[in-house]
């Protein structure tokens, strides 16, 4: 149970920036996702936080104290690795219990350890073979054991479930949880994958080009996206973002000519992007005021909705249905939403506007 | 593949029985040339197979009587032996930690290139300041003097096999023993020469080879039976009036026999695929 502050960090390699001036402060047991596209300096954080590599600028600190000049093994820290780095000549006992090995613990201790680890996981009958006797999923947990054996302060999990296949990905996600309730440790997890993001964040920072464009709980980010780039990536199918002019009288939609009224408003007329998610659209009635009309391009139904494709003027726009509506392609539809699910963003800055 | 036609088929195991036929053929006529009488091999045309079998020189070869031919390649044979382990087992103490530090440190990759640079120099150019260093060091004529010669030929073939050995071996390793809290000799020693194991013993086996088929710097660095080597040794066979051809075949199969026993030996290090399993699915 530690607390984790990331100081002004930064990273150059070169003359290339990686990461920009990184302010992140973690209370003990939080689970705070990095989430965002490759590239993006995510994992640069990660192996900094590590010890990996070192900051060019900032200070990284675990329950205040400063650890910048600490070798990554005397800093406490377990990381689960997207390759899982299982050592392939060592038995999964060997493997979970290497760290203890390292650190002189007795073998009977040693063994006690790795066993109760082992049946956490349900991996406790296979600590006789070797990685490659393994399926993925047992990797996995291998892997993830090797870390929990050490009982650190701190775990860093980078991008582990991305191997996966997608049942077992959801497997091992829900396991995850259950197994940060039960240990409650500070977890800082890297993924480009925003539904782990958001099922598994206590808080999730939203990465792009080496800083953070929102950091917040799942809620605040999916609710009130800070930018349109977090808008954009958080939720799928991805929120629709449509081109607009805010004016003294409200919105006005660039290809259509549609006039949204709203309470704020701009002296003077002013660029914007509003953006709406699928699922906040809805077929609008006939007498229903403010709508956008829509050709549909063709609908998908997944089970328990119906995804339409549609373009208003030459916006793409994708709506989440009910299902079992009946909706041809080619056919005109008006799609409703409610005020307090409009997102308005400064097309030049990607700014939230404050509605 | 299931689906070969018949033709393809016969194409692949001519092609094998081809190399194999190219491989094994001087072999076989050396074998042949050490049971055939002289006259056999004199006589015009020639005869591919010998009239009648004739064992007689492995007799005189394994005749070990002072200053005869037998005591003479013996003690050659444990000379190679001897040179060739010592300087095998050098070039690896020096190439193992050089290999891993290339293959981890891109950055200093020119300097492997440079030393590689020095193999395209023929060795008659270095001939002259190897003798002149061996004669001021007095190591002329010692097996030291001459496995230290082949160290410098040996270390920049094997360090460069031994880079390619190490560069396939994810990092990520390396980066979860740190954090496990291993040293850097626990790491290499637990961790990553283990899986280096095959690549190892591959360099080994080259490098053992190389230094026992050396014969150039054998031939001007030793002159008698403490440092000179079994290649010297058979072409000391070869330097009478009257040279037979028979005996020089003899002590070519018997010179031989060492490297295969090596190899049959270090086969069982030489198995592939340890690395699999670790990453990824």
């Amino acid at each position: 149970m530690s607390t984790l502050d990331l100081i002004g960090v930064s990273k150059s390699f070169g003359r290339t920036e990686v990461l920009k001036t990184i302010d992140i402060s973690l209370a003990s047991g939080e689970f705070l996702v990095l989430l965002g596209a490759s590239g993006c300096g995510k994992s640069t954080i990660m192996n900094i936080i590590a010890g990996l590599l070192s900051p060019t600028s900032g200070e990284i600190r675990i329950d205040g104290k400063r650890i910048n000049e600490v070798h990554p093994k005397n800093r406490d820290i377990a990381m689960v690795f997207q390759s899982y780095a299982l050592y392939p000549n060592l038995t999964v006992e060997r493997n979970i219990g290497f760290g203890l090995e390292m650190r002189g613990v007795p073998k009977t201790e040693r063994q006690a350890a790795v066993l109760k680890v082992a049946r956490i996981l349900k991996i406790d009958g296979m600590l006789g073979r070797k990685p490659a006797e393994l399926s993925g999923g047992q990797r996995q947990r291998v892997a993830i054991g090797r870390a929990l054996v050490r009982e650190p302060k701190i775990f860093l999990f980078d991008e582990p479930l991305s191997n996966l296949d997608a049942k077992l990905r959801m497997e091992m996600r829900a396991e995850l949880k259950r197994l940060h309730r039960l240990l409650g440790t500070t977890v800082v997890y890297v993924t480009h994958d925003q539904i782990e993001a958001m099922t598994l964040a206590t808080r999730i920072a939203v990465m792009r080009d080496g800083r953070i464009d929102q950091i917040g709980t799942p809620e605040e980010i999916y609710d009130r996206p800070a930018t349109a780039f977090v808008a954009e990536f958080v939720g799928a199918p991805p929120m629709n973002m449509i081109n607009a002019i805010l004016d003294a009288n409200g919105l006005r939609l660039e290809e259509s000519g549609q006039r949204v009224a709203l309470t704020i408003g701009a002296d003077a007329p002013r660029e914007v992007i509003l953006g709406l998610r699928p699922e906040d659209l809805h077929l609008a009635d006939a007498s229903e005021e403010h709508a956008i009309a829509a050709t549909v391009d063709f609908a998908e139904p997944t089970g328990p909705t119906l995804i339409v494709f549609a373009r208003h003027g030459g916006n793409p726009l994708v709506a989440s249905l009910p299902p079992h509506l009946q909706i041809a392609p080619d056919s005109q539809i008006r799609l409703t939403f409610s005020r307090k699910n409009m997102h308005i963003f400064d097309r030049a800055s990607g700014n939230r506007i404050q509605t | 593949m299931e689906r070969q036609n018949l033709g393809f088929t016969i194409f692949l195991y001519v092609c094998a029985a081809l190399l194999a036929l190219m491989i094994l053929a001087p072999f076989a006529w050396l074998f042949i040339m050490s049971i055939s009488s002289t006259n056999d091999l004199v006589s015009k045309p020639l005869r591919w197979w010998p009239v009648e079998t004739d064992w007689s020189r492995y007799r005189i070869l394994t005749d070990f009587t002072p200053n005869s031919h037998g005591a003479a390649l013996m003690s050659a044979l444990g000379n190679s032996i001897k040179i060739a382990a010592i300087a095998t087992v050098a070039a690896l103490m020096v190439s193992v930690p050089a290999g891993w530090a290339v293959s981890r440190t891109p950055a200093v990759g020119w300097s492997l290139w440079l030393v590689i640079g020095t193999y395209m120099l023929p060795p008659v150019a270095l001939a002259v300041p190897l003798y002149m260093g061996l004669a001021g060091l007095g190591m002329l004529n010692t097996k030291i003097g001459l496995a230290i010669v082949y160290l410098t030929v040996l270390a920049p073939f094997t360090t460069w096999l031994l880079k390619s050995g190490f560069d396939p071996i994810p990092r990520d390793l390396e980066k979860a023993a740190a954090i496990d809290g291993a040293r850097l000799d626990q790491m290499l020693r637990i961790i990553i020469l283990p899986l280096a194991a095959p690549v190892i013993g591959t360099a080994a086996l080259f490098a053992y080879l190389l230094a026992w088929d050396e014969f150039f710097y054998a031939l001007l660095f030793t002159s008698d039976y403490r440092a000179k080597t079994v290649t010297v040794a058979i072409a000391d066979l070869a330097g009478g009036r009257v040279a037979d051809y028979g005996l020089i075949a003899t002590a070519g199969v018997i010179a031989a026999l060492p490297p295969v026993i090596f190899g049959l030996v270090m086969q069982r290090m030489l198995i592939s695929g340890l690395t699999t399993g670790g990453v990824k699915g």
